[in-house]
């Protein structure tokens, strides 16, 4: 409202500026002094009343700028003072979007250096840092802080070892890390048993169909999460197997020729000491289109567990035949006496 | 329907209790020992300073007030972070902002020494009281303030959001000129208290430089401590590092930044506390480590009243009743699930066991509800029962054995009050439990061992321990024998009132106000 204002003050003063000498018709040097002086005061309100009107960018820095335009507005008389107020019009009322229509290239920026904490050690033997008390705690509580960014797998049995290390601030640490992996899936846990609960109220004890497959599927899932992310301890992992397989027999009943859920039966029905149970599954999985790859060392740890030497050796031996699995590398050389 | 909680209100008083989130508006071991205490020294007249977060966050009190608390009041921390109308430029004080900026250095460089460093936090502390020259209107929107700002991000800040750093800084500072505030209004007293550094810490630190009053320091926990484990694990501070810059083992410079804070508040409290006293050995050491003056530092192991309990040995069975109960508060510190999943085990050894949780469950009933669904889960309805507040007294006759299955502790009454009902004590080694248990010196160990101690969120093990008592009568007897003679040798409340009587007339002989 302000900025109106001066607009029209401007513009008011500049007809003054003309008006006087004009309306007087005088040619003295006292008309124009006046004139000068209006025309000045005109060009300054004009400039006061165009800086906001210009971007953020070229308004800066301010004096300078309003200094530049009021000159330019009092040097070139008339046109000057038309220009920029219609320049100032046009720039307000029907300025461009300023949207780059199509990408620019621009240099690769530096990399930052300052935001790169220097002399902190690397990920290399977390286990034996962690593990080593003469380490000084301030850097064995920045290792555990890493471990938020490995899987739950790797993480947990460190974390556990850690539960038991002589600083109080360590085991609480960890204590708390591995609290909230737990959290998470007994929340998962929580909210499949009530989605589990809502699909068996839509579909039906005696018909289940999508809702509750992919229910059970899901806490035959999570409950497994306790034992992979090794989570759960004694009398609880038992407990968690046995959910787990609870509830992948029940997929199974509904999906029996889904070989993933078979191989998962297999798993669980093999920690939970069914060996026979477990070693038909594992046949199951396969004939149902598992790559041997996948099922031969599990069946390969069950003949062992059975005490089965021959038989392991001659399952190695099959496993030889493959050569995607680098990390089995060092057992099947083993079995295969290289 | 309880009648809405008095605040009284006194124009003096003798001693200032400055408490944080604690007394009266949360039960638990720090609450009842502050009950104890002010109920103990009728002769005084305590001023309440309460702190807390956000009066949300407070649902009534949770004690009495006792008769000699003449004055309450209690302020919230983050309950009015918003400006009330549009804020006008200002250049802000350069001699402040200076100082200011010699203060960043002093902590950032490592150069100064602590003593300098704690110099110039007072001189600048001194400059936030009302009528100073670094007022809160000058760190939110001064010019200098910006510049600073400007300045620390670019000259230290590791991570790239400066938005990020800009909030983190006022969300960080800006309740201390609250506190600031309270410490220029306080009524007159003659000392001041207070039960942990922090917040509260900070705020008698204040008063101690504004009054020359004398401050005692009476630290459960430690403060330091229990908020740099929150920080580490919390997933509320942002890290905008990209994955060029960010290195896993480095903490975000947001969570760097406040641990470094109530560090700082810890030291600035420890340098103006005189006693500065701990519940035992393991935590006065660590004040020593977090800046405290060895020779302002003792211990006051906690103590209880034994004419309570003592009565109630002679109404125990003749052999261990098979019931494990946990006297504490439904919260996650007290990790109650361990002890839950510990039951699965007993209950699979010994089939009449029971296992009580005796304590309110309103504190953080997400986590009452997550441990009610675990005893679902493991098929425990028959054998845990939540049985909510208990009085001590009722339930000591009835059970075998005090569990404790904390992450957290310093010297847990329960322990103290189960052995002077001739309860032994099952524990996880957390705070004193080990020197509860199994004693401290030679002395005490010679009493004999007055139940278990276990690692924390070990279930397995915890289980065993309880079996091991309760199925040995001669064991859970000789266990009971020595827990009734520590407690009656170590840990009486008159023990600790002695020694608390003489910190406070030692204090007070040093006292200025109100003269």
């Amino acid at each position: 409202m302000l900025n109106a204002k001066i607009g029209i003050s401007a513009v008011f003063m500049e007809l003054t500026a003309w008006g006087g000498p004009l309306l007087l018709q005088e040619n003295s040097d006292s008309a124009l002094a006046s004139y000068l002086l209006a025309h000045a005061l005109a060009s300054a309100l004009l400039s006061l009343f165009v800086l906001p009107l210009l971007r953020a960018t070229q308004s800066r820095p301010r004096l300078p700028i309003l200094i530049l335009l009021t000159l330019w507005i009092y040097a070139v008389p008339i046109a000057g003072f038309l220009g920029m107020l219609a320049g100032a019009l046009v720039l307000r009322y029907y300025r461009s979007p300023s949207i780059h229509s199509t990408f620019e290239s621009l240099q690769l920026p530096e990399f930052d250096q300052h935001q790169r904490i220097k002399g902190s050690f690397r990920q290399t033997g977390l286990r034996s840092f962690l593990g080593n008390p003469e380490v000084p705690k301030k850097d064995r509580m920045r290792a555990m802080v890493s471990l938020q960014h490995v899987s739950g797998r790797v993480a947990s049995p460190l974390l556990r070892n850690v539960l038991n290390d002589p600083s109080e601030d360590l085991r609480l640490l960890a204590y708390g890390m591995l609290d909230t992996l737990e959290q998470r899936i007994s929340r998962a846990v929580d909210h499949e048993l009530k989605a589990l609960h809502t699909a068996q109220i839509v579909e039906g004890l005696e018909q289940p169909g999508a809702l509750t497959l992919k229910a059970v599927q899901n806490l035959s899932d999570l409950y497994w999460e306790f034992i992979y992310q090794d989570l759960a301890q004694g009398d609880l992992r038992d407990y968690a197997s046995r959910e787990s397989l609870r509830y992948c027999e029940q997929a199974l009943a509904l999906e029996p020729d889904n070989a993933q859920l078979c191989l998962r039966q297999g798993l669980l029905l093999h920690a939970l000491g069914q060996l026979d149970q477990a070693a038909l599954a594992y046949e199951t999985a396969h004939a149902l289109g598992l790559p041997a790859t996948r099922v031969l060392p599990y069946q390969a740890e069950l003949s062992f567990a059975r005490r089965d030497f021959t038989h392991t050796r001659e399952l190695m031996q099959r496993l030889d035949q493959w050569s995607a699995l680098p990390r089995l590398r060092p057992i099947i050389d083993y079995w295969s006496a290289r | 329907m309880t009648p809405p909680p008095q605040r009284p209100q006194a124009q003096e008083a003798d001693i200032a209790l400055i408490l944080e989130g604690t007394f009266p508006y949360v039960s638990g071991g720090v609450s009842s020992w502050i009950n104890q205490i002010i109920r103990a020294y009728p002769e005084y007249r305590y001023a309440i300073i309460f702190l807390g977060s956000r009066r949300s966050d407070y649902h009534g009190f949770k004690y009495e007030l006792p008769r000699n608390v003449v004055h309450f009041e209690e302020h919230f921390l983050y309950d009015d972070l918003n400006a009330h109308g549009l804020p006008g430029a200002r250049k802000g004080d350069d001699f402040a902002f200076t100082m200011a900026n010699t203060l960043v250095d002093c902590l950032r460089n490592g150069e100064a020494s602590t003593a300098q460093t704690l110099q110039t936090l007072r001189s600048l502390t001194h400059e936030m009281m009302p009528g100073g020259r670094l007022q809160i209107d000058d760190f939110l929107y001064s010019e200098r303030s910006w510049e600073l700002l400007c300045d620390t991000y670019r000259r230290y800040c590791t991570d790239p959001s400066f938005v990020d750093y800009f909030w983190t800084v006022r969300i960080m500072f800006q309740p201390l000129w609250m506190l600031a505030r309270v410490a220029h209004q306080l009524l007159p007293v003659r000392m001041l208290h207070t039960a942990s550094t922090g917040y509260a810490g900070f705020l008698g630190a204040l008063l101690h430089e504004a009054r020359g009053l004398p401050l005692v320091l009476s630290e459960h926990g430690i403060y330091t401590k229990e908020r740099q484990i929150d920080l580490l694990k919390s997933e509320w501070i942002r890290d905008n590092r990209n994955v060029f810059q960010r290195d896993p083992t480095e903490l975000s410079y947001f969570r760097q930044m406040w641990i470094r804070f109530f560090e700082w508040m810890g030291r600035y409290c420890y340098d103006a506390a005189d006693p500065i006293i701990a519940l035992y050995e393991a935590n006065r050491l660590r004040q020593i480590h977090d800046g405290a003056e060895a020779s302002r530092t003792f211990n006051i192991p906690n103590g209880i009243n034994l004419a309570r309990f003592a009565p109630l040995r002679h109404q125990r069975p003749d052999t261990p009743p098979p019931v494990l109960c946990l006297i504490g508060r439904v919260v996650p510190i007290k990790d109650v699930k361990t002890f839950i999943r510990a039951m699965r085990r007993v209950v699979n050894q010994m089939p009449a066991a029971q296992g009580w949780i005796a304590g309110p469950a309103e504190e953080d009933p997400q986590y009452a509800q997550e441990c009610q669904n675990l005893v679902q889960s493991l098929g425990l309805q028959e054998h845990v029962k939540f049985l909510g507040f208990q009085r001590v007294e009722n339930l000591m006759p009835q059970i075998g054995l005090v569990v404790l299955s904390s992450i957290s502790e310093a010297l847990p009454l329960v322990i103290l009050e189960g052995y002077a009902a001739g309860v032994p004590a099952v524990s996880t080694d957390v705070g004193s439990c080990r020197q509860l248990i199994e004693g401290l010196d030679d002395d005490d160990r010679a009493l004999g061992s007055s139940g278990a101690v276990v690692h924390i969120a070990d279930p397995q093990a915890l289980a065993d321990a309880s079996i091991a008592l309760l199925s040995d009568t001669s064991a859970w007897n000789s266990a009971s024998a020595a827990a009734v003679a520590r407690v009656e040798r170590y840990y009486t409340d008159t023990m600790m009132f002695d020694r608390y009587r003489a910190v406070y007339e030692k204090a007070l002989q040093g006292q200025k106000e109100p003269g």
